[in-house]
């Protein structure tokens, strides 16, 4: 094992002459003593190399794999200052491990980091690039979605069954926890200040209307993208590192018909409801608060109702599909754009989470802005 | 002059580097049972068989990552199947590993993938750790990517970075999966080479793991057949003697690259 041996110095000659330097170490040159064969020669060669480099092996009783790192050491160090290099002494083993270690060691000019306007003008093209591969993947699953209707015995079934399940059912209960959790806490939170005002009961209101139109369908596209836009990146992605999207291909079949409708159309129809499941545990959640403050159970739920409204109920509705539509998108492009190499799924997996937020709060304001208008 | 090469480490040929004894490979049932087998220092020993007959849950079991359902594995003295956990990590610093799919650490460069033994396990300066990391690079042909990350070089490049970090620590005992695969000729030919030119100068044990029939030849000093229908160990020898002269008809196929409907 190589280590850094304490000590003497290692029996290194070290002659400069006209024609060079001659390097000539003697004894062994292996893992146990390439750390004093490294200090002794890093002391003993001159600070100029002026002429070339020789390496004498016709002392050296002992040389193994760490041992050639000497002869790696003076290639590079010949080659950074433009003079040769040559070994000398050596037999035909030795020769050919050195020869075999040696190749491709020429000192490589670092590459120029770019500069700061390059980098701004590579991160502008990366942005538009990655909003036109949205663009064209969007107008994708279009045309798929019309030959689906043309053709709808190509859709699978059986696939988007099993996603719904997955991606749906399986998401009840935490979806259900966050959204009681969440009504709770906005009645929590309001009730002090409403009361300062008297009007204690009207928290009702809050939660419902806050629950129903917003938060109720937030979390539940939050969750989504944590749970189904994860895994529908990592999983695709995976099969594109494995060549199994290439096998799609060549057998003819689309992947976006194949893996990406049946997950959209899954995460489409499951999430408006499980957006209402949220809405109703929030509510639930916001009469555990203002029961416990003395409002009985008819007094809440008719409060409720005179709070919400059709339209409400319907804009959380449409936010539900909206986002589940951008997060089932984003995770989906993301596992088809997935790189090569090990960490390619990994970096997949947090795009398409992060981007699935951020496009999930960025429409969450459009859509506000846009029911506002139609007064809604 | 030159020096004549190495009155190195190399060992009397019939000591023993790993002896198996009585092993049993499989999962919920046997593969291969009842292995007796002495992988004698400083060989190269080649571990064939035909597809899914055990070579590479063998190999978990030789590198301590699984235990046998039978049978005891001793390297350097060290049973390493009823050992504690302190003594297989020793045993495991004398040997190295090359995974049939490289298995580099993304994100590493191939340099720093190398290096990483080197920082774990001794106390080098920096720029001597890259040079020992250059080498072994360099001896597996990668000294001009040094600087690539794994996902920037090819398959076959990310098996020979997989040999070079198994030699990063010099350890007597190198167990390579399949390192030829995916590999053109010239440079399985070269990595032959390095094999035979490591073992021959420093006696390091090779135990490959390798259906290459031309590498067996070409470097292999036994070869150790298992055949799964059999579920037995079924020839243990010099390549070239098995290929000609053994008396188990499908070694005999198996070596001399018979089809099936010729037998």
């Amino acid at each position: 094992m190589p280590r850094r041996s304490k000590g003497a110095d290692a029996p290194i000659a070290v002659s400069e002459g006209a024609g060079g330097v001659l390097i000539a170490p003697e004894g062994a040159i292996d893992a146990e003593s390439i750390g004093r064969v490294r200090e002794t020669l890093e002391r003993k060669l001159p600070s100029r190399l002026a002429g070339a480099v020789t390496l004498d092996f016709s002392k050296v009783t002992h040389l193994d794999a760490s041992g050639v790192s000497v002869a790696v050491f003076l290639f590079r160090l010949a080659k950074g200052a433009g003079v040769g290099f040559e070994i000398t002494g050596a037999d035909k083993d030795r020769r050919l491990l050195i020869d075999l270690a040696l190749r491709g060691q020429e000192p490589q000019e670092p590459a120029k980091a770019p500069g700061f306007v390059r980098e701004v003008g590579a991160a502008s093209i990366a942005i538009r690039d990655g909003v036109v591969d949205l663009v064209r993947f969007i107008g994708e699953i279009a045309l798929v979605c019309v030959h689906l209707v043309r053709y709808p015995q190509h859709l699978r079934v059986g696939d988007t069954i099993a996603a719904m399940a997955r991606h749906g059912s399986d998401a009840i209960a935490v979806v259900g926890l966050l959204g009681f959790l969440i009504g709770a806490i906005i009645a929590f939170q309001t009730f002090d200040p409403m009361a300062k005002y008297g009007a204690k009961l009207q928290v009702a209101d809050v939660v419902a209307v806050s629950v129903v139109r917003e938060l109720g369908p937030l979390i539940t596209a939050i969750i989504l993208a944590g749970r189904s836009g994860s895994a529908f990146a990592a999983e695709i992605g995976t099969m594109k590192v494995t060549q199994e999207l290439d096998a799609l291909r060549t057998f003819g079949i689309d992947p976006v018909r194949f893996l990406v409708i049946p997950r959209l159309i899954a995460t489409t129809v499951v999430t408006p409801m499980l957006a209402i499941w949220a809405s109703i545990l929030g509510v639930a959640g916001g009469y555990m608060i203002l029961g416990a403050e003395g409002f009985t159970l008819a007094q809440y739920t008719d409060e409720v109702r005179q709070a919400l409204t059709v339209g409400g109920f319907v804009q959380g509705l449409v936010k539900a599909a909206v986002f589940a539509i951008l997060v089932a998108s984003i995770g989906c492009l993301s596992g088809l754009r997935t790189g090569q190499g090990p960490g390619a799924v990994g970096l997949s997996t947090t795009r398409a989470v992060v981007a699935g937020i951020v496009a999930i709060i960025l429409a969450d304001s459009v859509l506000g802005a846009f029911f506002y208008t139609l007064g809604i | 002059m030159p020096a004549p090469s190495a009155p190195a480490p190399r060992p009397t040929a019939r000591e023993t580097a790993i002896s198996l004894r009585g092993v049993s490979i499989g999962y919920d049932r046997p593969i291969i049972e009842g292995i007796d087998l002495d992988i004698l220092k400083g060989e190269i020993l080649f571990i064939g068989g035909g597809s899914g007959c055990g070579k590479t849950t063998l190999l978990s079991c030789l590198t301590a990552l699984r235990k046998p359902l039978a049978g005891s594995i001793t390297i350097d003295g060290v049973d390493i199947v009823d050992s504690d956990d302190d003594a297989i990590r020793s045993v495991r610093r004398r040997f190295g590993v090359m995974y049939q799919l490289g298995a580099l650490f993304g994100g590493k460069t191939l340099l720093e993938n190398v290096r990483l033994p080197l920082e774990e396990f001794t106390d080098l300066p920096d720029d001597v750790m890259d040079d020992v990391a250059r080498a072994k690079l360099g001896l597996v042909g990668l000294g001009a990517h040094a600087l690539k990350q794994p996902s920037e070089i090819s398959g076959g490049m990310q098996k020979r970075a997989a040999i070079a970090r198994a030699l990063a620590l010099d350890p007597p005992i190198i167990f390579l999966d399949e390192p030829s695969a995916g590999l053109d000729p010239v440079t399985s030919a070269d990595l032959d080479a390095m094999i035979e030119a490591l073992n021959r100068m420093l006696g390091t044990t090779f135990v490959i793991i390798s259906h290459e029939l031309a590498s067996i030849f070409a470097i292999g000093q036994r070869f150790a057949m298992l055949d799964g229908a059999r579920r037995k160990l079924v020839a243990l020898g010099a390549p070239a003697e098995l290929r000609d002269h053994s008396d188990d008809e499908w070694v005999r196929r198996f070596l001399n690259r018979v089809p099936t409907q010729e037998s």
